[in-house]
């Protein structure tokens, strides 16, 4: 056997290195700032790590893992974070619905789209400090335009109080997982999810959506409508279908957003309050881990809280996938 | 392609260089920089400059964004932390030792001359001495007293309060200050404070957060359960105090000084309980003539004292320069620049007992700094257990306050259930950390419940 490569063989070599060459740096970024925490959180979460350094470090097993199952503050957070989901769909649909309006070709299309997604370039903290004001109970305008129009129709019906309140939609306990009455109404978190679908539906959903319609056959709409199918027809037996690769991959997208979602709403808007009403999980392991310094214990909630997207994303992907036609 | 990529990779390199050549230097040549996490009061400047001024080998740097114990720790721990930091109480201080970054300071301040538990006033105390030990000294000390807008009084022709006072005198007056309009809005508060504050009550009606020995948790105790009752009262049985939607009404965006400072500043409170470093603030607000009446109290004639110290971090480079900062802050110079900035109370007791703490020659129309001094002198510290973590403790806690104070609890309710979860945590902890189990079986004798061994 000769040592001696050919032409082509070298050539080979030579890419081949360089390719390595010039995807090391982000390897090893990755290596170094990504897997590697991720795997030591993984170690961690089966340790007493505090970092007053009070107790002596040991390993625990899955002592945090059972400590978080029984913990109530922990259910209490999860049912937050589940509950900040309830607006996704709307989302979903308002993105939808915006983008097949930018979708038309007027004159100063351009300008509209531009003008929707705007919220995206802006800060999140800038718009979150801004919907501060909007949901002020006395003096915002949010509660002017209620107090405007139920004053009209002569209704008697006391605005929301919007971020102070620990009320909700679906009337769940303030203390214990479960519903009471006395906390049916709209509160903190209904502020927070009606914020959310606004930033997300002039969002990247849109442009994803805007650049689907675009693939969408025009000739498909069109036979269809030399058939007689009116535009709900078209759009639902035919535009529909066509957006489902990138509804399934938003919802999917959403989905695992949602789950880890709930930090810079609660650092910036309500501290976690009132009375935890505003904490989600993500919030839960940045207290545990960074106020109270109890590493191992916030190392098992975040595993947790990745095996819940996980199996949220294998349950999208499994009942989801159906219905997609690639 | 190769060769497109290979150039920007050496005009990167380039670059870099360039930037670590021209970074800017953070102390002056010759000189030694410290860095001071601190808050971010106006005050704070002249202190800096006043320390830089006395030691010209020294540069002192602040540093506002990293104030958070999380930060400090963390940073510490990283190699990266300040060299001068605040801490505001016991849990803190305990924190900051056990985490191994407040160098113990006992041992040098002792060679300078200086006993931090004999010079400085007992409420900062707790800022600094952990078991006996010095980790650091006093920067400011106060005790809140009631503030009250002059010109209010004046133009309803009450006459201005005088003290010592109690409760139920105080809220007759609180009741004639506070207006309403038509639609049942008020335009103007009686008074004005934040649950925050909620300690200065339950240690004036004789209440405690923690047995004497921290042990357990006591706040459902009818002491502390009143005290937390008068807080609801004054909002929604007396209504003299802003509600919480009546304060977000009110409410402003925050940073130093901002809340119920601010809206007092503005007029929309006739009376305010809060501190001596709100001149900071309120010194700018043109025309509001102020004066000061100490709290009304319950059972006890005691209010709460509060202050921060400045430890020295471990693992800075620079101990020894920074344990200079620390040798000011025990000073003359530094102690009447605090008293003439009114940034409370300078730490050390000496400075306040001068002619010249009682009357500032820039600020001759504040008249009542004698008010400060003697409730300082009753002032109790935080009362502080080493069986809970603190932040743990202040989370609880507030939950049921938020709760009681947004009308979804009674006082007593929240209280039961405040005192449940915290000596539930103590259980916890004891189970979990033998040195803990240890400390509880020397204390009470007993061995810790479900105790670690």
């Amino acid at each position: 056997m000769s040592g001696k490569l050919r032409p082509g063989e070298a050539r080979n070599r030579r890419d081949t290195v360089a390719a390595l060459l010039f995807l090391l740096p982000n390897f090893l970024g990755f290596v170094i700032f990504t897997s590697g925490p991720v795997i030591f959180s993984l170690a961690a979460s089966f340790t007493n790590w505090n970092l007053q350094q009070t107790v002596p470090f040991r390993w625990v097993g899955f002592e945090n893992y059972g400590r978080l199952l029984a913990d109530p503050e922990f259910h209490l957070y999860a049912v937050n974070t589940a509950y900040f989901l309830l607006g996704m769909p709307l989302a979903i649909a308002g993105s939808l619905c915006l983008a097949m309006m930018l979708s038309q070709k007027l004159k100063g299309i351009v300008v509209y789209r531009t003008l929707f997604y705007l919220p995206s370039f802006t800060s999140g903290v800038a718009l979150m400090i801004l919907w501060k004001a909007l949901y002020n109970p006395d003096f915002g305008p949010v509660n002017a335009m209620i107090d405007w129009v139920t004053h009209s129709l002569h209704l008697s019906i006391a605005a929301p109080q919007w971020l102070l309140s620990t009320q909700n939609v679906l009337g769940l306990d303030v203390e214990k997982v479960g519903f009471t009455a006395k906390q049916l109404g709209i509160g903190a978190r209904d502020a927070i999810i009606i914020m959310g679908i606004w930033t997300a539906v002039g969002g990247n959903n849109m442009l994803l959506y805007l650049a689907a319609l675009t693939n969408v056959p025009q000739e498909l709409s069109e036979a269809a409508e030399l058939d007689g199918a009116g535009p709900w027809q078209v759009f639902r037996n035919v535009t529909w279908p066509q957006l489902a690769p990138t509804t399934f991959f938003i919802v999917v997208m959403s989905f695992i957003g949602g789950l880890q979602g709930g930090f810079e709403q609660a650092r910036v808007m309500t501290a976690g309050g009132p009375a935890g009403t505003t904490t989600t999980l993500a919030y839960h392991i940045y207290t545990k881990a960074f106020e109270e310094f109890q590493i191992g214990y916030a190392s098992a909630v975040s595993w947790v809280l990745f095996a819940l997207v996980f199996a949220a994303t294998a349950v999208n992907w499994k009942f989801g996938n159906r219905e997609v036609s690639y | 392609m190769r060769v497109f990529f290979a150039a920007t990779f050496v005009v990167l390199i380039a670059l870099s260089l360039l930037a670590w050549s021209i970074r800017p230097n953070v102390a002056e040549p010759g000189k030694t920089a410290l860095t001071w996490v601190s808050d971010d009061n106006p005050a704070r400047r002249e202190q800096i400059n006043l320390f830089n001024r006395l030691h010209k080998d020294l540069t002192l740097r602040l540093d506002p964004n990293n104030t958070g114990m999380e930060k400090v720790i963390v940073q510490s721990l990283a190699g990266v932390g300040p060299d001068l930091f605040d801490c505001y109480d016991t849990f803190q201080l305990s924190a900051y030792v056990k985490s191994g970054i407040a160098w113990n300071v006992t041992d040098e301040l002792a060679k300078l001359g200086l006993d931090p538990a004999k010079q400085t006033w007992k409420a900062v105390q707790a800022d600094s001495i952990y078991e006996g030990r010095a980790y650091g000294f006093g920067n400011n000390v106060g005790a809140d007293a009631v503030w009250f807008n002059k010109s209010i009084f004046d133009r309803e022709g009450i006459p201005y309060p005088k003290g010592p006072w109690r409760w139920p005198e105080f809220i007759k007056l609180a009741q004639r200050l506070t207006h309403r309009d038509a639609n049942g809005r008020a335009t103007q508060f009686g008074f004005m404070c934040e649950w925050w504050q909620w300690l200065h009550f339950v240690y004036q009606f004789g209440g405690r957060v923690y047995s004497e020995d921290g042990t357990r948790c006591v706040v459902d105790s009818p002491e502390t359960v009143a005290a937390v009752q008068l807080l609801y009262d004054l909002i929604y049985k007396y209504k003299v105090m802003p509600s919480p939607v009546e304060e977000a009404a009110m409410a402003t965006q925050g940073g130093w000084g901002s809340g119920t400072i601010t809206r007092f500043g503005a007029d929309k409170g006739a009376m305010a309980l809060g501190g001596r470093w709100w001149l900071c603030t309120l010194r700018d607000y043109k025309g509001l003539r102020l004066g000061v009446v100490e709290c009304p109290y319950s059972v006890k004639r005691v209010f709460r004292g509060y202050g921060k110290g400045t430890l020295i971090n471990k693992n800075s480079p620079h101990r020894q320069e920074a344990l200079k900062f620390l040798v000011y802050q025990a000073g003359r110079e530094y102690n009447q620049l605090i008293n003439d900035q009114a940034d409370a109370l300078g730490p050390v007791v000496q400075f306040a007992y001068e002619p010249r703490y009682l009357l500032n020659p820039k600020h001759p129309e504040e008249d009542y700094n004698v008010v400060w001094r003697d409730a300082l002198e009753r002032a109790t510290p935080d009362q502080y257990s080493p069986f809970i973590n603190g932040q743990v403790a202040l989370r609880l806690l507030n939950k049921q306050l938020d709760l009681v104070k947004n009308n979804q609890k009674t006082a007593k309710a929240a209280m039961c259930d405040a005192a449940l979860q915290l000596n539930r945590e103590i259980a916890r902890g004891l189970e979990q950390d033998p040195e803990l189990a240890r400390r509880y079986r020397e204390i009470t004798g007993r061995t810790a419940p479900g105790g670690a061994q």
